[in-house]
């Protein structure tokens, strides 16, 4: 296991991510260009979606990927309401609400590292896991929205109405609304377009697209985790944002659970080793795009400071460091 | 040389991810016309790097009348109160118009 760890942490991409944190952290003046930062994000997810079609094109779609996609709509759904049903007892409702959709969302950059990691131990993992990933991303936000609008009600009967009804700024958000904003994010949709015309392109398209979806790749991923590091650092350094101590707690050991937990599915549903490690990591990922995104929109009463730094500046780092190998190395364990 | 006109300059800080909200907002008040710059900072909602898409903030800019301000104000301050991100102010401004001013023009 420790083997394992130490070689993930050599990997040239994450000890790009180390070096970005030590700098942030040294609050240097390195900078990379905000275009420059945000076109490394949609170039990831284009290469995701691009490769995750074309093994989808050639692998197509077995028993196997569906009781994948099966478990990790399941594992979206578990997470964010567990998460809730804990931290609501502790914590600001409305708070609680936002993390319960932020970790029950998941982290794509975490995921194509877990790729990589993947592909470099010689791992073999399904193009379904890419689709597995897209439909997690939603089913958290929805109940999130749920959850916040039960307690929004909730408080407004016990507060003397002060809101217009006719006034459409105190309008709450539809439901309608706020499916349309998560499904029309950006990059939302350039992941899921990237995913469909890696699939109808097929392996002609792959092999076409793999001076851009294979040979850069590593590098291109080595510089986004250089960019995330310094993220991470600055958070870090900045220290704005109070981070009560369970959501603290919250941030470093429900990773590992949710990992647990969706190992245990998928050893019980009879997914290989590869599938395994994605479904954990997924489930033990949060969102620090799309969620945070849709959450200031829907969930406007909870601190973007909380669940924003917690999922980038927690558990992003931990899954990259530390989740990654741990989750390899305990499926490396049950599944042989 | 067109007459010079007084109006009022106001300056919304918020979220990328609310531009559009507040844009909306603007349009029920039937004003169309903003500037938008994209921005970096930090407050109390933590750190904007501007780096990824969920952490960018927006300056929006609009010149309006200050009947038409007053409104505004009162919409920001709802979204305020729901707890929105929202930051606004606002300054006299001289313009040199880019129509000539009609009699009876709202803004």
């Amino acid at each position: 296991m420790l083997g394992s760890a130490a070689a993930n942490l050599i990997d040239p991409a994450v000890l790009f991510f180390v070096l970005g944190a030590a700098i942030g952290l040294l609050r240097s003046n390195l900078e990379i260009p905000p275009a420059i930062a945000k076109f490394l994000t949609l170039y990831l997810l284009m290469a995701l979606g691009l490769k995750g079609g074309a093994a989808l094109a050639s692998g197509g779609l077995p028993a196997e990927g569906i009781l994948a996609i099966i478990a990790a709509i399941a594992m979206a759904g578990f997470v964010p309401a567990y998460a809730f049903y804990f931290l609501s007892r502790r914590i600001d409702p409305f708070d609680s609400a936002a993390v319960a959709a932020t970790y029950g969302s998941i982290s794509a950059v975490t995921f194509i590292t877990t790729q990589q990691f993947l592909s470099v131990k010689g791992v073999e993992f399904g193009g379904y896991m890419t689709v597995a990933m897209v439909l997690m991303e939603t089913p958290a936000i929805l109940m999130a929205v749920v959850l916040a609008t039960a307690v929004r009600a909730r408080q407004a009967a016990l507060e003397v109405a002060v809101d217009d009804p006719n006034d459409d700024v105190f309008q709450p958000l539809s439901i309608r609304e706020v499916l349309q904003e998560a499904l029309t994010d950006g990059a939302q949709l350039l992941l899921i377009g990237s995913l469909v015309i890696g699939y109808l392109a097929g392996q002609d398209g792959k092999v076409e697209m793999s001076p851009f979806t294979a040979d850069i790749f590593k590098g291109m991923l080595a510089f986004f985790l250089l960019e995330m590091g310094l993220l991470v650092g600055r958070q870090i350094s900045e220290g704005r944002a109070k981070i009560d101590k369970e959501l603290f707690l919250f941030a470093f050991l429900s990773p590992p659970i949710n990992a647990a937990i969706a190992l245990a599915l998928a050893y019980l549903i009879g997914l290989q080793v590869g599938d395994a490690v994605l479904l954990a990591v997924l489930s033990s990922s949060a969102s620090y795009i799309v969620v945070p995104a849709v959450a200031r929109y829907a969930i406007p009463e909870a601190r973007p400071g909380v669940y924003f730094t917690m999922a980038l500046g927690m558990t992003f780092p931990f899954n990259i460091l530390v989740g990654i190998p741990l989750y390899y190395a305990v499926a490396q364990s049950v599944w042989t | 040389m067109r007459e010079i006109e007084e109006k009022k300059l106001l300056t919304i800080i918020t979220p990328g991810e609310l531009q559009r909200m507040v844009v909306e907002q603007l349009k029920k008040r039937g004003i169309g016309g903003y500037t938008v710059v994209s921005a970096s900072g930090a407050g109390t909602s933590g750190l904007q790097s501007g780096m990824l898409i969920s952490d960018s903030s927006v300056i929006l800019y609009i010149i309006m009348s200050e009947e038409r301000l007053q409104k505004v104000l009162v919409d920001m301050d709802k979204l305020m109160s729901r707890g929105y991100r929202v930051k606004a102010f606002y300054q006299d401004i001289s313009i040199l118009p880019r129509k000539k001013a009609r009699t009876g023009g709202k803004s």
